[in-house]
């Protein structure tokens, strides 16, 4: 290969990696800035939009993935500007397409396309018609910007969008009691998750004076090699995993995921079975050297990865509503990907990855069609379909089958424990502080500011 | 005095006849929402019901209006609507006699008020310049003074009996309902799962409580705080009958024993879907899906008050509720706490002196009071005035509003029936070459006016869909028999398909074939949500469900057509036959015998045939044709199936008629009794899918050679009409272009029926609005929009008046279950109906949820009823007044309906005469002659060039075929 036609490529590659941000970008601007003045696009000028984002993002990502495997799957980074930068400190815009980034792209955008395709249709009429493919377009421009990040400070950019769009299509139904409160409860999970990627890139700065990747590990994925040394790697990688737990809906975090079904079922699909669920995982995949430079988080990983598989295996197994149950297998799953991530592996979980999505995908939007389905699979198979497989939990002994069938009732106590071990504490500390400043206001002022006979709620948040 | 057993028990069951009428949602039948309020008047009962359920009693005003803008309403339908309501109190003068009371509330309605707080008033003051052209303020001034002269109105409203509401009332974030309610329904609907849990609740054979007590006494993990007592309380329960129970809470929470009867239905009511499940369960344990749980009201009663009793315990913590210290030391009783919050209930107070003030005022400007004709008022005039306005609130607007809008909507069909009997009845000599019997459901009235458009010699008839023939059905791909006939009919007879002896081998084949992939189906489906077996499945069968997956959603059209073609194709394959005819006398198992014998088929064909009037001049073909529905994403997917076939398919039916119709035995019978079938008129059987417009025909086969050819050209016609059906079917679909072709709108609604995405596959009855019970001669060539049920029915053949007897005991009330509840579900969507559909969620098999833990949604989808007009069903039929007024007396049931005004009835006279209404406050039996409003009916030359380029409902016309060419000017569509 002539210099020549290797820097033509390198430039082709930069322009469709752009591109593969640049278009929901775009679409997110063209649907919600006339929104904004208060005239939004018809129906299907809106669709069209949207879906040709994801499509020439997805069609984008297939060249790159063409042009990457030509040469091999050397990671191409494309270095889009620096926020700011002293001395040998820099905080820039990064984007990288390897081969772990770029086949996610691929994956994401073509789901996205379809569920962007599937959402036209279903909600067809419905008021909030704009305002859903604005927030998917947020969605494929937070998921596009996290998988192609090239920087930790990127990765959390995107990570947030994918956050606050996510959170917004929960209480999509915001008339609606559940459904807001469902949101708030993602919302402070995610908010306490993200702390732990927040600081992670704050100690990732420290310890390499950059939020670049390729500062952090050395070599192609997934035969990275770690950097930095190894109690700095034991701290990220922890930090990560507390990350990601939030996200992936792992024990202890793990109580809104069925609480989350509250939006309309394509936003449901594609975020609870296919791709923000796996976010997680996704971080954890990028930053695999650094698990591997700390074998104690990658033990921890199994072990949270393992207990939330067998947690959310048994408690779906008494769940009677068809998204309940469905966010409880994608659980399951989630719980035995990361799992696999933390035993070291890389491809299996990353297959492990695009298959469970397509397939819960799927599940989630027929999961309205169920009856139709049961009907027919009956007819099919001569008779009621069997009610499954966990009636192994049936056959335990009467005493100790009806304890665990009542903590997979009450979701193993999960949102009982929460609301009493951290809402509780939290508002009371807050409500103690709210009375000691007004009796401080009241000694200096004369006044109570706290007359105010309504409280804070205790039980807001669980509810 | 505590209420006994039995009184408990009658408490109980009374409220649960308020609760939501609906069965598990597999086998969705339209119904009344408000089942428990039919012995009252309707406008009476759908007052009383928003009351107790907090719902809309009507539309909003504002839909009124517009409605009144755009010319649907006239303003002479107020002013009938009103004169009717006051009575003698429309001329009833106000003020000291410048205005009536009818015209008072004539400007009210038409112009409208404002209703503004004194707030809102004053800010309105100094913002607005509401008192421009009054240029000194003078009216302003007397309107100010006069409402200080007369005193602001109080009113008296009894605090709320619940504590929830009480305690809400006094502490905007303490919900007791929020607390309970998760659980609540955690606990009910693992009770009542039909199969989506793989694991089952433990001991539900001992009933809720029982299941529960058992569940929840141990002491495992963290319960929420409010209900960290309940283990305890539940050991005490164990064991216990439910009315123990509901006795000992109540008593506990203080509520006195007289206000049971009140206090009992509104806490069923505030969990109304499960309640009501709970109710169905009980009452007809053998509509449960899959298995019969013993469910008790009571049992669901007394759960539901315990767990109510730690919330509320827990609010009167919170609000530092300290109780009396008993003499006995016993814990903190609550008895104390009911009273102490009704006492605390804040009052609510009537408008205020400026806010009565601008009312007056505005009151004054739209019907011409000066100011100084306001101040010449006395105190008593005043005191009238005001409550003339006060008492003609938004509800009693409403009110007037609806009736005038039902008004205009019955004035639009009966002018237009007027006319149609006005003109010449068109007489067609011959024998005509098809006849068809349809379902009198309102979607087959396009079908069957295409079709007697552009083929002259066809006649329709219309009945209930199931013909006659009530059974249990198992068709070649049933695991089980399903009965096909009105719920309220338990069939005597089993039906079952059997493959035929040429199509044995290839029958065997399909079986195998469809059972390994159902398998691989169903254990993808669950495997894949278990542990071990999920993580290999979902690690590796992503590849396969990519397939669907993008086949499915990027297209779907092109997928169901190969889908279902082939399914078509295997199925088509394998030749069937009816196990029609008994040839052993033993029962089933089930209590039902297999088949029918010759006697009772010529029963149920004479019976057929009387009822819709064709005892002669039959054709040489006769086709039976039943309905059904195939949709996907449809959870109520079997509430657009066949209502008179108890939300089942009508083709058996048809097929089965059919073949009792050309049995020779049967003839032989029927020639007795002077029903004399010629020799060569053939029945075939056919079912109509709706949702799909196409027509599928049985037993072709068996069709004599000789009518083979009338056949071929009667099944071309079908697929012609079924293309017109579909295209007048898409004008509603706001997605589908409105210049659609017949071709194309077949390919549209094929394509809706199996895209996943698609929430309105049909729009199923919305906008039915009227069944009309008569000879088709006189309504054919009528164009009805798809908005009449039809029912063939010969008054000059009924002398003794049996025939119209029975068919209004059965037609009747389904027909008026169907109407109202669309009407409900349209009124309010979030009480009476589904609301929306997109958060749906299928819960237990029996019905849908929003999101992951809300009540049970009952009643219709508002994507399915977002364009139904809610009026009252207006029934039509074909007969003398006196004859109706004599079959109402031996039907007391629907008496009940017609002068309660739940239907409103017409009679339209035989011979020639006119139309009368049916006015249940008139005297004398309560017919009115009907005098036409307008005596013309526009006539286009085909249904198309009335229905193309609009999309709204669509007043009535007349289709004149100009020029009959026999169908070559539809030759775009291809069968």
């Amino acid at each position: 290969m002539t210099e020549a036609t290797a820097t033509a490529l390198h430039d082709a590659v930069a322009a469709l990696v752009t591109w593969q941000l640049a278009a929901p970008v775009a679409t997110l601007v063209a649907v919600g800035l006339p929104a904004l003045l208060g005239r939004p696009l018809a129906e299907r000028t809106t669709t069209r939009l949207v879906g040709a984002g994801f499509a020439t993002s997805f069609l984008a990502a297939l060249l790159t993935l063409a042009a990457l495997a030509a040469r091999g799957f050397s990671p191409e980074v494309v270095h889009l500007g620096t926020l700011f930068s002293v001395g040998h400190h820099a905080t820039t815009i990064e984007l990288v397409a390897d081969g772990l980034s770029v086949p996610y792209v691929c994956f994401c955008t073509g789901l996205c396309w379809l569920v962007n395709a599937f959402a036209g249709t279903y909600l067809h009429r419905e008021p909030g018609f704009t305002r859903f493919f604005i927030l998917l377009a947020l969605f494929g421009t937070g998921m596009n910007l996290m998988v192609l990040a090239g920087s930790i400070d990127v990765l959390f950019a995107g990570w947030e969008f994918l956050g606050i769009s996510s959170t917004l299509l929960i209480g999509f139904f915001h008339e609606r009691r559940n459904a807001v409160g469902a949101a708030l409860r993602a919302f402070i999970t995610y908010r306490l998750c993200d702390m732990g990627l927040l600081i992670a890139g704050v100690v990732v700065h420290r310890a390499v004076g950059s939020g670049d990747f390729e500062r952090l590990f050395g070599g192609t994925w997934p035969h990275a090699t770690c950097l930095i040394d190894p109690t700095t790697a034991l701290v990220v990688a922890l930090l990560l995993v507390f990350a990601a737990l939030g996200k992936s809906a792992q024990v202890p975090f793990s109580g809104w995921l069925p609480q989350a079904m509250e939006g309309p079922t394509p936003s449901s699909a594609i975020f609870y079975g296919a791709l923000s669920i796996h976010a997680g995982a996704y971080v954890l995949l990028r930053c695999e050297a650094v698990l591997d430079a700390a074998p104690v988080a990658g033990w921890l990983l199994v072990a949270i990865g393992i207990g939330t598989a067998l947690h959310a295996a048994v408690v779906g197994s008494v769940q009677t509503d068809l998204k309940s149950m469905l966010a409880y297998a994608s659980m399951t799953q989630a719980g035995i990907i990361l799992a696999e991530i933390g035993l070291g592996l890389r491809i299996v979980p990353l297959v492990h990855v695009v298959s469970h999505a397509i397939l819960r995908s799927l599940q989630i939007l027929r999961s309205p069609s169920a009856l139709h389905d049961r009907h027919e699979l009956a007819a099919a198979l001569g008779g009621p379909p069997g009610s499954g497989t966990c009636s192994i939990l049936g056959l335990l002994p009467d005493r100790f089958g009806r304890g665990l069938y009542r903590i997979a009732l009450e979701r193993g106590f999960e949102d009982a424990a929460v609301q009493r071990f951290v809402i509780r504490p939290v508002l009371s500390l807050l409500e103690g502080a709210q009375a000691a400043e007004s009796r401080l206001v009241a000694a200096l002022g004369g006044t109570d500011p706290a007359a105010d006979p309504r409280r804070p709620d205790r039980d807001g948040g669980a509810t | 005095m505590l209420p006994d057993e039995d009184s408990l028990a009658q408490m109980i069951a009374s409220a649960g006849r308020l609760l939501p009428p609906q069965g598990p949602i597999d086998a969705f039948v339209a119904q009344n929402v408000l089942q428990g309020f039919e012995h009252l008047p309707f406008d009476e009962a759908v007052i009383q019901a928003a009351r107790l359920h907090g719902a809309q009693a009507f539309l909003p005003e504002t839909f009124y209006r517009g409605e009144l803008d755009r010319g649907r309403i006239h303003a002479a339908d107020l002013d009938a609507v009103l004169k009717t309501d006051l009575g003698e109190r429309h001329g009833l003068s106000l003020a000291g006699g410048r205005i009536r009371l009818g015209d008072l509330q004539r400007t009210l309605l038409i112009h409208g008020v404002r209703h503004e707080s004194d707030a809102a008033v004053r800010w309105t003051l100094t913002e607005n310049d509401v008192l421009a052209g009054d240029t000194n303020g003078d009216l302003w001034h007397a309107c100010v003074e006069a409402s200080s002269r007369s005193r602001p109105s109080i009113v008296h409203l009894q605090p709320p009996l619940r504590h929830r509401d009480l305690i809400l009332a006094l502490d905007p974030t303490l919900d007791t309902d929020a607390l309970v309610h998760p659980l609540l329904i955690r606990m009910t609907a693992a009770y009542l799962d039909q199969g989506v849990a793989s694991w089952p609740m433990p001991d539900r054979q001992q009933g809720l409580l029982a299941a529960v007590a058992e569940l929840y006494s141990g002491r495992i993990g963290p319960l929420p705080s409010w209900c960290s007592a309940l283990p305890e309380r539940l050991r005490t329960i164990r064991g216990r009958a439910a009315a123990d129970v509901i006795r000992e809470e109540l008593e506990a929470l203080g509520v006195p024993a007289t206000s049971w009867p009140e206090f009992i239905p509104l806490t069923l009511l505030a969990l109304r879907g499960w309640a009501g499940m709970v109710r169905q369960f009980a009452e007809r344990p053998d509509r449960a899906p899959v298995e019969a749980v013993p469910a008790r009201l009571a049992d669901f009663l007394a759960l539901r008050l315990v767990l109510d009793r730690l919330a509320i315990e827990h609010a009167a913590r919170r609000l530092k509720f300290r109780a009396a210290p008993t003499s006995n030391g016993a814990e903190a009783p609550l008895a104390a706490f009911w009273m102490e919050l009704r006492d605390r209930h804040p009052p609510r107070r009537g408008a205020g002196g400026l806010a009565r003030a601008f009312l007056l005022l505005q009151v004054a400007r739209l019907v011409g009071l000066s100011a100084a004709d306001i101040l010449a008022l006395d105190d008593n005039e005043l005191v009238e005035l005001e409550l003339g306005i006060a008492a003609f609130d938004s509800l009693a607007r409403r009110r007037i509003f609806h009736l005038a809008y039902e008004r205009r909507h019955a004035i639009g069909v009966l002018d237009g029936l007027a006319a149609q009997a006005s003109l010449p009845a068109e007489g067609r000599g011959g024998r005509p070459r098809v006849q068809t019997i349809f379902c009198i459901d309102d979607r087959c009235e396009s079908f069957r006016r295409h079709l007697e458009e552009f083929a002259s010699d066809v006649d329709t008839f219309g009945t209930a869909g199931f013909f006659a023939v009530a059974m249990y059905y198992r068709g070649l791909d049933d695991w089980h028999a399903i009965p096909l006939c009105p719920i309220v009919v338990r069939p005597q007879h089993t039906v079952t398909e059997a493959p035929a002896a040429e199509s044995l081998a290839s029958h065997r084949l399909r079986q195998t074939v469809r059972r390994s992939l159902g398998r691989l189906r169903g254990g993808m489906a669950t495997g894949s949500r278990t542990l071990f077996r999920g993580g290999l499945l979902t690690s590796i069968g992503g590849a396969v469900a990519a397939v669907p997956l993008v086949a499915r959603v990027a297209f779907p059209r092109l997928t169901t057509l190969v889908a279902g073609g082939a399914a078509e194709f295997t199925r088509r394959r394998v030749r069937t036959s009816l196990d029609l005819w008994r040839t052993t006398d033993v029962h089933l198992p089930d209590g039902t015998r297999p088949g029918f014998d010759a006697d009772e088929m010529a029963a149920i064909v004479r019976r057929l045939l009387h009822d819709i009037g064709l005892t002669t001049g039959f054709a040489r073909l006769v086709a039976v044709i039943g309905h059904g529905s195939t949709s996907l994403n449809n959870p109520h997917e079997s509430g657009y199936d066949c209502g008179a076939c108890g939300g089942g398919r009508g083709g058996p039916n048809a097929r089965a008629f059919a073949l009792m119709a050309n049995d020779p035995d049967v003839r032989v019978r029927l020639a007795a009794d002077g029903l004399v079938i010629p020799a060569d008129t053939v029945f075939l059987g056919g079912m109509q899918d709706t949702c799909t417009s196409r027509v599928t025909w049985y037993d072709v086969e068996r069709l004599p050679p000789t009518h083979r050819g009338d056949f071929e050209a009667f099944r071309v016609d079908c697929a012609t009409a079924g293309g017109l059906d579909a295209q007048e079917r898409c004008r509603r679909f706001d997605s589908v272009p409105l210049d659609v072709s017949p071709a194309d709108a077949l390919r549209r609604v094929q394509g809706r029926a199996g895209d996943l995405a698609q929430v309105r596959p049909e729009y199923g009855h919305a906008s039915t609005a009227v069944c009309i019970v008569g000879r088709r001669e006189r309504t054919r060539g009528l164009f009805l929009d798809r908005r009449a049920f039809l029912t063939s029915y010969d008054p000059t053949a009924d002398a003794d008046l049996a025939i119209l007897e029975r068919t209004l005991a059965s037609v009747a009330p389904v027909v008026s279950g169907i109407s109202l509840c669309y009407l409900f579900s349209r009124i309010d969507p979030l009480v009476y109906g589904a609301g929306t559909k997109l958060p749906h969620n299928i819960t237990g098999l029996i019905g849908v949820m929003d999101g992951h833990a809300s009540d049970l949604r009952t009643g219709l989808p508002l994507q399915g009823v977002e364009i139904h007009e809610p009026v009252r069903l207006l029934m039509v039929i074909d007969a003398t007044s006196e004859a109706i007024r004599t079959v109402l007396e031996r039907l007391p049931a629907v008496r009940t309906l017609v002068a309660n005004g739940w239907i409103r009835l017409a009679a339209w006279d035989p011979h020639g005469g006119g139309l009368a209404t049916y006015e249940p406050s008139a005297a004398g039996g309560g017919f009115v002659p009907y005098v036409p409003e307008s005596p013309t009916l526009p006539t286009v030359a085909r249904s198309a060039d009335w229905f193309r380029g609009r999309r709204d409902h669509l007043p009535l016309a007349r289709i004149e075929p100009q020029d009959r060419i026999g169908g070559a000017m539809f030759q775009e569509v291809s069968p």
